[in-house]
């Protein structure tokens, strides 16, 4: 037992020191002027894309159900806010709450037919709904302004750069600890034997269809803030938010930091955009080499480290201490 | 005293043409302890699957505790008070032994849909799954991954998380299938133990034929698509049906 709080404590330490930084990150970047505003862009991204790949992981660490629609919620979220604000006239505070909303009916809808699947065809089911709503926003240019997306979206005078990106940690934390706190609940529980053996799972008397599709809801409600924080960082939500290929990317983040922990997609999703980002510093040109960096990266965790980023910093710990 | 707890009303079933069972009729009594023979392919577990509700028969009733559970999905099923232990280890490998026991005493007290609680904050759920895993004998291992256990011992916390769900009538599927001869009569002891402890209907397949007479009741033998014979150890084992069709070989 002692071990056990002194490993926990470890972690709270860690998490407070991280946390701490990353807010005083903004007031050291400042100092860079355009340099330094441009990275404190890049870090809200950053936070923003590490919320999406912490939702997914509900799904697919948590769930054991891989998804490749997840960025329609995340779509879903963006266009809630990006219409609200500048259509309706919302507040972005209001319009944030939304967003959530409307994303997670969006998964309630999606989600009532894909549970009904198992594996690879619930993952090409939710790879055909993600798709079927790409299209509906692409097309309906009088709603959506189809492949224009949506443009001009109002900023609140008090959210300059540092202050949008403190609104963003804030949120993220909030995401955070509701996210660790629905992990470790009886609910997270039930995710979890859903995960390890269905069949059991029914022979306990779960309910597997039913508390996968909650899981399903509750990934896509936090997708679907991501979304609106992604289309209020940007000012514009564009079609591409729902696309495919945007799904993969909190599934590689997951894969990288690794999908049996909290906080390991988010760290996975960290480190991707940073890399992605270095080489494009050094040159714009070597962005053309991302697809063979994000490979080679993807095969040496594969490989190397199965349980991603978080799983090798365990094993090393674990060495450490024998 | 003995009232049915479960029974089997002219129970047919058939693969892809392949008769498994042709009206199937029986019923087992209220606290009995008793045993499911049969060779190979008679189909045993077909029959657990069934009663379960994994399968849909094509014909037929399953009464349990007077209602028709026929056409029930398995977790609801499961609500009314039966539970099984699987014939291959069932569990859920990446858990520790003590969230094995513990998700299936939340299941049963209905507080799945707690979302922002911790799970491990109920000492009196602790205190049950402590109190079920002394019972199968692994309370030294609770924080251990499940999937770690040796085989013996994970089909001990099968039976464990079944327990948890306390159940009027178990299923066991060859509880002692695979373990040393050791753990084989350990567990047959764990077995009749819990089953005087407890108050619970068991019924169990097995092949081990020292065993089936050794602590059941009654046996039922199945055989060519129904059932051929049931009744006491003693007189099974001097049936001549049975002898010819079934024990014939071995005995």
């Amino acid at each position: 037992m002692d071990h056990m709080t002194s490993s926990s404590r470890t972690q709270w330490i860690t998490g407070i020191s991280v946390v701490v930084v990353l807010f005083v990150l903004p007031v050291f970047l400042n100092e860079f002027g355009r340099t330094g505003e441009y990275w404190i862009w890049v870090s809200t991204e950053m936070i923003i894309m590490a919320l999406f790949a912490m939702s997914l992981n509900l799904i697919l660490g948590f769930g054991g159900m891989v998804s490749f629609g997840h960025a329609a919620f995340f779509g879903v979220g963006a266009y809630t806010v990006a219409l609200l604000t500048k259509k309706a006239d919302f507040p972005l505070y209001l319009a944030l709450a939304v967003a959530p909303i409307t994303a997670a009916i969006a998964a309630a809808i999606v989600g009532w037919f894909c549970v009904r699947l198992l594996g690879l065809y619930f993952a090409i089911l939710t790879l055909a709904f993600g798709q079927l709503l790409y299209m509906i926003v692409f097309q309906w240019y009088t709603f959506t302004g189809g492949d224009d997306g949506i443009l001009g979206i109002p900023r609140p005078d008090i959210f300059g750069p540092t202050n949008f990106y403190w609104f963003c940690l804030v949120l993220f934390l909030l995401c955070f600890f509701v996210m660790r706190m629905i992990v470790s609940s009886s609910f997270g529980l039930s995710i979890k034997t859903t995960r390890e053996n269905l069949e059991r799972a029914k022979f306990i008397g779960i309910n597997v269809k039913r508390y996968q599709l909650l899981n399903f809801v509750i990934a896509g409600a936090f997708a679907g803030l991501a979304g609106g924080m992604l289309a209020e960082l940007n000012r514009f939500a564009q079609p591409d938010f729902l696309h495919w290929s945007e799904s993969a990317e909190p599934i590689l983040a997951s894969l990288v930091g690794g999908m049996y922990s909290l906080a390991g997609p988010a760290i996975g999703s960290t480190v991707l955009i940073f890399l992605k980002i270095f080489l494009q510093q050094i040159h714009p040109s070597m962005v053309e080499l991302w697809a063979i960096v994000l490979g080679a990266a993807i095969l040496v965790v594969v490989l190397f480290a199965p349980s991603g980023l978080v799983g090798l910093y365990q094993n090393i710990c674990k060495k450490f201490q024998s | 005293m003995a009232t049915p707890i479960l029974s089997i009303e002219d129970l047919s079933k058939s693969f892809e043409g392949n008769q498994i069972f042709s009206s199937v009729s029986f019923s087992v009594d209220e606290g009995e302890l008793s045993a499911i023979i049969g060779p190979n392919g008679a189909g045993k577990t077909t029959l657990f699957n069934l009663i379960t509700g994994a399968l849909v028969p094509d014909k037929g009733k399953i009464i349990f505790q007077g209602r028709n559970i026929v056409g029930m999905e398995p977790f609801d099923i499961v609500r009314l008070g039966m539970a099984r232990a699987f014939q291959r280890t069932n569990i859920f490998p990446r858990m520790t032994v003590f969230e094995n026991i513990v998700i299936a005493i939340i299941t049963r007290l209905k507080g799945n849909l707690r979302f922002l609680k911790p799970w491990n904050s109920s000492k009196k759920i602790e205190r049950q799954a402590f109190e079920i895993l002394q019972s199968v004998g692994l309370a030294d291992k609770a924080d251990q991954q499940s999937g770690t256990l040796a085989h013996g011992n994970q089909k001990r916390l099968d039976i464990g998380v079944a327990l948890a769900l306390e159940p009027k009538l178990l299923l066991l599927d060859e509880p002692v299938a695979g373990m040393s001869p050791d753990e084989r009569w350990e567990t047959v002891e764990l077995i009749k133990e819990l089953w005087n402890k407890m108050n619970i209907t068991m019924v169990f397949i097995e092949h081990d034929m020292d065993i089936v007479f050794g602590i059941s009741q009654k046996v039922r033998v199945l055989c060519y698509k129904s059932l051929l014979a049931q009744g006491p150890p003693s007189e099974i084992s001097a049936n001549k049906q049975v002898i010819e069709a079934y024990l014939g070989e071995e005995v």
